[in-house]
């Protein structure tokens, strides 16, 4: 445990460390004159600033999601209702004072405030659609919490209504948005086997996922439940477990009573919260943002080297400037639209796209063969009302799963176009002319390639995240499937009266009314089909600028250091000998500056 | 010649054309049947309190209950002269198995089979109430264990058209109406084609709803209230009526030793109590001067939970009540009495029809699988009844209300269903009077809505079903006149 608290503290420190850095580094690009990497600087202290930590609280209906959110917060931000479970998920956050805002559908969405006390009528079922007609899609509750400063978001959402339901569906796509997941589930019985399905796919989409036993002060038995849980959990890996009682957490909080707030087992859970999750993802962007100051350094290490060694040695200066010349036009070539990692990108974005629609086609195809099967079997009159939700959640489970893959295998491609465009432009970085090594007596700095990876597959999940926004992921899937609806089929009243033997008749109106029933199916899988080929498609697209955008302006960020390198190499070559040491002392100075800012850097990765 | 009559003489003309063959047995017992109790399956997901609620119908514990999964048989419980537990293995004969009482529940020995190889148990209970109906247990859906699981299909989905049971009670933990689990329950159990003619909804552990607050029962009412207008509840069970099982159960079993007890919380201080009893652990654990051992604590929570002992306790210290008053107290609060109510009207009352229904749909279908000489008349003759038999036509008009196939007004609808009798059989719910209601009001009011419907099956204004559904009306009324002049 004490090991924990300072390795917590170092954590707290690491953000603060990267914030340092981040804030010299711009400085450095306003000294230097590159607004264009200052830029890149300014969106990683706005990350730093606000990290937008999510953890999503999913589970069955009325196991005490809201409650637990509630507890967790100590206060009460999400409606609790006996009867009315909660409808629409629930942002938690950070804000100077209390206040509320509903998220209205759009792209991307639009938030706007309430009054608090409105809160519940639009978290819970029924106001969803405002008088002007613009869907309610979240609402969002700002809170002056201290745990939530750090920027953490706590996500309270519907209930699952089961694996197969499109809820459900809805809830793991958000997952995969998600930097960590409590699976909620009452201490009245142990996890069933749509709980565990659930907790599996949750763990492969998301990674850190926890379960939480709830409501430990009405149930006796809560310990024989937790024990049965911890059994069921081995099956699906390295989940922790936590038992806790909301209700006696919001009276010690209330009493301020630090034992019974250890009996209620919230400590637990606020340490992996706070902990675990929360500082675990700051730290995660602290040394994302330390990346990004060790990049901006190396631009403006590779700009002075240049200089440095046309002023060192006036004789080579020619060969420096030549080579210089090379790289630019390498340079350029990189920038083009005939670049490797651009071909690369453009190839892969139209196999994935035709990949994806057949995977999606080849789900559907699969769902509409079990549809006419169920039909076969039951009449449609009897099983036609059960055959919508039956269809939504099949289908949703097919689309999530396609999702899945068009992630993975985007994200994969981002990795491949990174790569290939790391090895044209680390040729380039061979070309140091001049070794600052020795001078800056440090060891150089390797490049830890895992994150490298992380940050190029990054790309990929930004591209996503912007498309839905992580918030429409919970209401897109319902949202688009409800575009047409099954439509009704005839069924005639079963009354006769008086003795006639119709069996014949009845056997046609059968044969018939499940004809109707596969072309209605027919007709609404087609509609589906056509619906998400356009988004992923547009999901596809998005992907493929967002990733064209960020290496053309890395190619950017390079054409122009060289070209600055060039010009100052250029003009070294035309200065006197006085001028020439005066500006050898300022750029070694430069040099052990940037050094010295890397290192700090590089620390903050460490 | 009544509805039983007749379906116990095309029962004796089925056995005669099927004689020698290997469905005469099964006819029989299917005529037997008819002179059994009503069967009744307790239905629902995996944990929904099933053992538990047989056992307050019965009033004895005689189904294991425990925190984790239990049940794992299909188990029958059926009247009878002595105590006696038999096993259907999958593979081989029937045979008498061991069994002793532990705690009160039957501790069956199945003498080496795994509970996979059991196809049923039926325990033999002399009992008042299983006189009245033979209660079948089931393994939940949805469980962990595949094979529990499963075992609960084998039965719920028979692959013939008999049906085991003739009622069902489903079982459901607070769900809302357009979860697809929810309708799963409904979906899965097909004990008896989930029909709003002869399956009841309970909305079991109502006292889980608000955690265990002094006015969940209240909550749990409006609930089930709410889930019994929706349009989806309707298509398949008649009502949703809500029960806090657990309760229920202690009710009907308590014991003296166990009032001591709680009067020794209800000794205490309303404050008192209310600490004591904000957890569960804090019940077992705090207050040593409260006179009770760590053992009885458990115990009390075991038979209550902490709603019931919360509820309880405050019976007790608002005034002096006996032993017996307690139990009846608990019984009406936790909705046992309410279901037990809802029982008669809707099962037993007709349990005839309900067990006509059964025997003419399974021996519809052994005539259309199993042709022979005669089968063709026999099949006709089935037709004919369900056809034509009143009580049968009443219940086609009210699943078809109910599946929302029949279009009126709502108030017409609710007139209709009340008239053939969906709210319960008798004249005084049929004529929506008061229990109490003489014959004269019955008789007026009978009047009235004769004419009523008679207008309403010649309206033209009247859609064709509407008009079908007024004729059983019609005949509805008449029977009730009939009915009160033969009386007079």
């Amino acid at each position: 445990m004490a090991q924990k608290t300072t390795r917590a503290a170092a954590d707290g420190d690491t953000a603060a460390a990267a914030r340092g850095v981040v804030d010299q580094g711009l400085k450095a690009c306003t000294a230097y004159g590159r607004p264009d990497l200052g830029e890149r600087l300014t969106l990683a202290r706005r990350k730093l600033a606000d990290p937008g930590i999510h953890v999503v609280v999913v589970g069955e209906f009325k196991q005490g999601k809201s409650s637990l959110v509630n507890a967790l917060l100590g206060v009460t931000a999400c409606p609790v209702d006996d009867d009315v479970a909660t409808a629409l998920p629930t942002y938690v956050r950070y804000g100077a004072e209390v206040g509320a805002r509903v998220i209205l559908e759009g792209d991307p969405p639009v938030r706007e405030p309430i009054p608090t006390d409105q809160i519940r009528k639009h978290t819970l079922e029924g106001g969803q659609v405002l008088a002007d007609g613009r869907r309610v899609v979240g609402v969002e509750v700002l809170l002056p919490r201290n745990m939530l400063a750090g920027g953490l978001t706590v996500v309270d959402t519907p209930g699952l209504g089961g694996l197969g339901s499109a809820h459900a569906a809805a809830s793991l796509a958000a997952t995969s948005m998600a930097d960590a997941v409590l699976f909620i589930t009452d201490a009245s019985q142990e996890l069933t086997r749509t709980e565990l399905d659930f907790l599996r796919r949750a763990r492969d989409l998301c990674g850190t996922v926890a379960c939480v036993v709830t409501k430990t002060d009405f149930y006796p038995a809560w310990r024989t439940i937790r024990d049965l849980n911890e059994q069921h959990l081995r099956q699906v890996g390295d989940v922790p477990l936590m038992a806790v009682s909301s209700s006696l957490r919001l009276h010690a909080v209330k009493h301020n009573d630090a034992q019974m707030n250890t009996e209620s087992g919230f400590r637990e859970l606020v340490r992996y919260v706070t902990d675990e999750v929360g500082r675990g993802g700051a730290d995660r962007i602290a040394k994302e943002a330390a990346r990004e100051v060790i990049a901006v350094c190396g631009q403006f290490s590779e700009q002075f080297r240049g200089e440095r060694s046309a002023l060192a040695d006036p004789s080579s200066a020619q060969q420096v400037i030549d080579e210089l010349t090379g790289t630019k036009q390498r340079v350029e070539m990189l920038r083009a639209a005939a670049s490797r990692w651009n071909q690369t990108l453009s190839d892969g974005v139209a196999d994935l796209s035709a990949d994806i629609e057949h995977d999606f086609r080849g789900r559907i195809r699969k769902v509409i063969a079990e549809a006419d099967e169920a039909i076969e079997e039951a009449d449609p009159a009897d099983t036609w009302a059960q055959m919508e939700p039956w269809l939504l959640s099949r289908v949703s489970y097919e689309l999530v799963t396609n999702y899945t893959y068009l992630r993975d295998r985007a994200a994969d491609l981002s990795q491949v176009v990174g790569d290939h465009f790391q090895q044209a432009s680390g040729d380039l970085g061979q070309l140091a002319v001049y070794d600052p090594a020795p001078l800056l007596n440090r060891t150089e700095f390797e490049a830890d390639i895992t994150l490298e990876r992380m940050t190029a597959r990054k790309q990929t999940m930004v591209a996503l995240k912007g498309s839905y926004s992580g918030i429409l992921m919970f209401t897109m899937l319902p949202g688009l499937l409800g575009i047409t609806g099954l439509a009704p089929i005839a069924i005639p009243i079963g009354l006769m009266m008086g003795r006639s033997s119709l069996r014949d008749e009845k056997r046609r109106q059968l044969a018939q009314r499940k004809s109707q029933a596969k072309n209605a199916i027919r007709r609404y899988c087609d509609e589906i089909q056509f619906v998400m080929g356009k988004d992923s498609r547009d999901t596809l697209r998005r992907i493929q600028r967002q990733l064209r955008d960020h290496y053309g302006t890395r190619a950017e960020e390079l054409n122009r250091t060289t070209a600055e390198a060039l010009r100052s190499a250029t003009e070294a070559v035309k200065r006197t000998q006085v001028e020439r040491e005066r500006r050898l002392k300022d750029l070694d100075a430069e040099l052990v500056r940037l050094g010295q800012l890397q290192q700090r850097a590089e620390a903050v990765c460490k | 010649m009544t509805l039983v009559d007749r379906t116990r003489a095309v029962l004796a003309q089925a056995i005669e054309v099927y004689r020698g063959t290997p469905d005469e047995a099964r006819l029989v017992a299917t005529m037997a049947r008819l002179d059994e109790p009503l069967r009744v399956a307790i239905a629902g997901r995996v944990k929904s309190g099933k053992s538990t609620l047989l056992n307050a119908l019965v009033g004895e514990r005689l189904a294991a209950t425990d925190a984790g999964e239990c049940t794992r048989i299909v188990t029958w419980y059926e009247d009878g002269h002595r105590y006696q537990v038999t096993l259907y293995p999958r593979d081989g004969e029937p045979r008498p198995a061991r069994f002793d009482r532990e705690d009160g529940a039957i501790s069956v020995d199945l003498g080496g089979l795994a509970p996979d190889d059991v196809e049923q148990m039926v325990v033999t209970w002399p009992s008042q109430q299983l006189r009245r109906a033979t209660l079948i247990d089931t393994p939940g859906i949805g469980s962990l264990s595949e094979n529990v699981s499963r075992r609960a299909w084998a039965l719920l989905a028979t692959e013939e058209e008999e049906t085991p049971a003739d009622a069902v009670l489903y079982l459901m933990r607070h769900l809302h109406a357009g979860d697809v689990e929810f309708l799963r329950a409904f979906h899965d159990s097909e004990v008896s084609r989930p029909n709003p003619v002869n399956a009841i909804a309970v909305l079991s552990r109502a006292d889980e709803i608000g955690a265990g607050r002094p006015n969940s029962m209240t909550s749990a009412r409006q609930i089930a209230a709410r889930l019994s207008t929706d349009p989806v509840v309707r298509r398949v069970v008649q009502t949703v009526v809500p029960m806090a099982g657990l309760l229920a159960e202690t009710a009907v079993t308590l014991t003296e030793t166990e009032v001591a007890h709680l009067r020794k919380v209800a000794e205490r201080t309303p404050r008192e109590v209310e600490a004591l009893l904000l957890t569960a652990d804090r019940f077992l654990t705090q207050m040593p001067e409260l006179g009770l051992t760590s053992f009885e604590r458990q115990h009390l929570l075991d038979r209550f939970g902490v709603f019931g002992v919360r509820l309880a306790s405050t019976i007790l210290r608002r005034g002096p009540v006996t032993a017996t008053e307690l139990a009846r107290d608990l019984a009406e609060r936790s909705g046992l009495e309410e279901l037990q109510a809802v029982l008669h009207s809707l099962f037993f009352a007709r349990k005839d029809v309900l067990k006509s229904r059964s025997a003419l749909l399974a021996l519809d279908q052994l005539a259309h699988d199993q042709p022979r000489p005669g089968s063709l008349a026999l099949a006709t003759e089935v037709e004919e009844i369900i056809a034509s038999a009143h009580p049968f036509n009443e219940l086609r008009v009210l699943s078809a209300v109910r599946a929302g196939w029949v279009a009126g007004k709502p108030a017409v609808l609710e007139d209709l269903e009340r008239v053939i009798g969906g709210n319960g059989t008798t004249r005084a719910q049929r004529l929506s009077l008061e229990p109490g209601a003489t014959e004269a009001e019955q008789t007026t009011a009978a009047d009235l809505a004769l004419a009523r419907w008679q207008r309403r099956a010649e309206s033209p204004m009247s859609g064709h079903e509407l008009v079908v559904a007024a004729r059983v009306a019609v005949r509805s009324c008449e029977g009730m006149l009939a009915e009160l002049a033969a009386a007079r």
